[in-house]
């Protein structure tokens, strides 16, 4: 490096620092726009992205913002698919299908979106989080029968889809099956007691049905509490095709267990064992951006399937409001209950989650976290 | 309650703190940044809710605490009885250190909060 870059990158360096401090004491549109432009000026476009996304965030109605973080965003996605569409030929795996799926559907591309999900669904049929994109694309377009099939099939492989269950809810009121729609919706509140949109949407959905008296229990849900028992009960019960297949579901063979998972990444199960080999650690789980579970290692007295809602459901409440309660982009969670903690991190697009004792040691944890970080991004 | 904020926020690394009840409404506030104290409460009472689920159900005993890492700085929720504390720190603050001054202030809310 010349003498001339040298000082150019230090009083970049400098002024994004300034800027940085700028923000935290005094925030205003102006600093976020020059802070990503001096990200950009470093080379680094991913923060720069990042921080246009914290300042739509703060200031939602600033245009300039808006506009700068839309195209950001617009670019961000081409390099994406580029990257995905050469990842899909070389090492396969479900999530790039349901991924490039996604990033088509943003940009309005609707026969790119469904040919991907075809595909992927043809090379994975296993996997939910396709399912859910094709069916979000025939939301888009109207078409409730169609989604209905698709998302149906996404719950069914993934029975605690926060996502799925909460859009097959929609398009069967649409479709005026108001019954079905508020066994979905009472399913999510059973990993996810007390979310706003679902109680407003089952009280919607309530009234269509002509169930008033059951608002007393949503209202009781909305406290906060998660000892809602009859919500709770109930919805244990009737979830998805019937009570009995749920409870069925729950105690699923070990046999079973691995055949639903056989088509899972090796080397991500066993980054996870080596997570869960620290001392005090009792389980480990990776969930992608639909909260679809992609790796685990748990015990098994543990449903993975709902751990991984359960995680998925924390992650959207932190990283959802993470930016208003001034922490900017969430990056990591340690959630510490009087037996245990639940540390989550974020890495790219995935949460991982390390179920562990109160006396693990955090250092080994956290190398075993980095090891396991590099062996994802090189599968990413 | 805002003497007790005040005292935290003496501690290095400590940006503010706040006292809000279950619901999410702000008991006291003292805060060094520009934040909306009405959201942070809201969002922190939004996020109990998911966090003593997840604890129930996967038999980690109560909420005591939520530590988010985020990439402009730290958030900690802490369980005082009935009543949360929230305290807003730097992203590079050692944890360590301002567990103990942490501790002190939840019991001294709790404390307060009983009488």
């Amino acid at each position: 490096m010349g003498l001339f870059d040298y000082i150019a990158r230090w009083r970049t360096n400098s002024r994004i620092r300034s800027l940085e401090s700028q923000i935290q004491q005094r925030p205003a549109p102006v600093l976020y726009l020059q802070l990503a432009d001096a990200h950009r000026e470093a080379g680094n476009a991913q923060k720069a992205a990042q921080v246009l996304k914290l300042g739509v965030v703060r200031f939602p109605s600033a245009p300039e913002i808006i506009r700068r973080q839309a195209e950001a965003e617009k670019s961000e996605r081409q390099n994406e698919k580029k990257r995905l569409i050469e990842k899909i030929q070389t090492h396969p795996n479900p999530i790039l299908y349901a991924r490039l799926a996604e990033l088509y559907k943003a940009d309005g591309q609707v026969s790119e979106t469904v040919g991907t999900c075809q595909r992927g669904i043809k090379a994975f049929p296993k996997y939910g989080g396709t399912y859910l994109v094709l069916g979000q694309i025939y939301v888009e377009k109207k078409q409730w029968q169609e989604a209905g099939g698709q998302l149906e099939k996404s719950v069914e492989l993934d029975k605690y889809n926060y996502l799925a269950l909460k859009l097959l809810a929609q398009v069967y009121m649409e479709l005026q099956r108001t019954a079905d729609a508020i066994k979905q919706l009472e399913a999510i509140l059973y990993f996810a007691p007390g979310d706003e949109a679902i109680l407003e949407l089952l009280k919607k959905a309530r009234e269509a049905a002509g169930q008033p008296a059951e608002q007393k229990a949503a209202a009781e849900a909305l406290k906060g509490s998660t000892a809602a028992p009859r919500t709770e009960i109930h919805a244990r019960t009737t979830v998805g095709r019937g009570g009995e297949q749920r409870e069925a579901a729950l105690r699923k063979t070990n046999i079973q267990r691995i055949a639903e998972t056989a088509h899972r990444d090796k080397a991500l199960s066993d980054g996870l064992a080596n997570i869960r080999a620290v001392a005090s650690v009792t389980g480990a789980l990776l969930v992608d951006q639909y909260g679809l579970v992609v790796a685990a290692s748990l015990s098994e007295s543990l449903d993975e399937a709902l751990a991984g809602a359960l995680i998925t459901n924390i992650y959207r409440a932190a990283s959802g409001n993470a930016a208003k309660i001034t922490a900017g982009q969430f990056e990591e969670g340690l959630v510490e209950g009087d037996s245990g903690n639940i540390h989550i991190v974020q890495i790219e697009e995935m949460i991982l989650a390390i179920f562990a004792g109160p006396g693990v040691r955090m250092g080994l944890l956290e190398k075993s976290i980095r090891d396991f970080a590099g062996t994802l991004l090189q599968r990413r | 309650m805002r003497e007790i904020l005040a005292k935290l926020n003496k501690t290095a690394g400590v940006r503010g703190s706040m006292v809000v009840n279950r619901d999410g409404i702000v008991v006291a506030s003292d805060l060094a940044v520009e934040a909306d104290e009405k959201s942070i409460g809201a969002v922190a009472s939004s996020i109990l809710a998911a966090l003593e689920s997840a604890l129930k159900r996967i038999n980690m005993g109560k909420f005591s605490r939520f530590i988010i890492t985020g990439s402009e700085g730290k958030v900690a929720v802490v369980e005082t009885g009935q009543a949360l504390l929230i305290v807003l720190l730097s992203r590079d603050v050692n944890m360590g250190m301002v567990n103990v001054e942490i501790k002190e202030a939840a019991s001294a809310v709790a404390e307060r909060a009983r009488m």
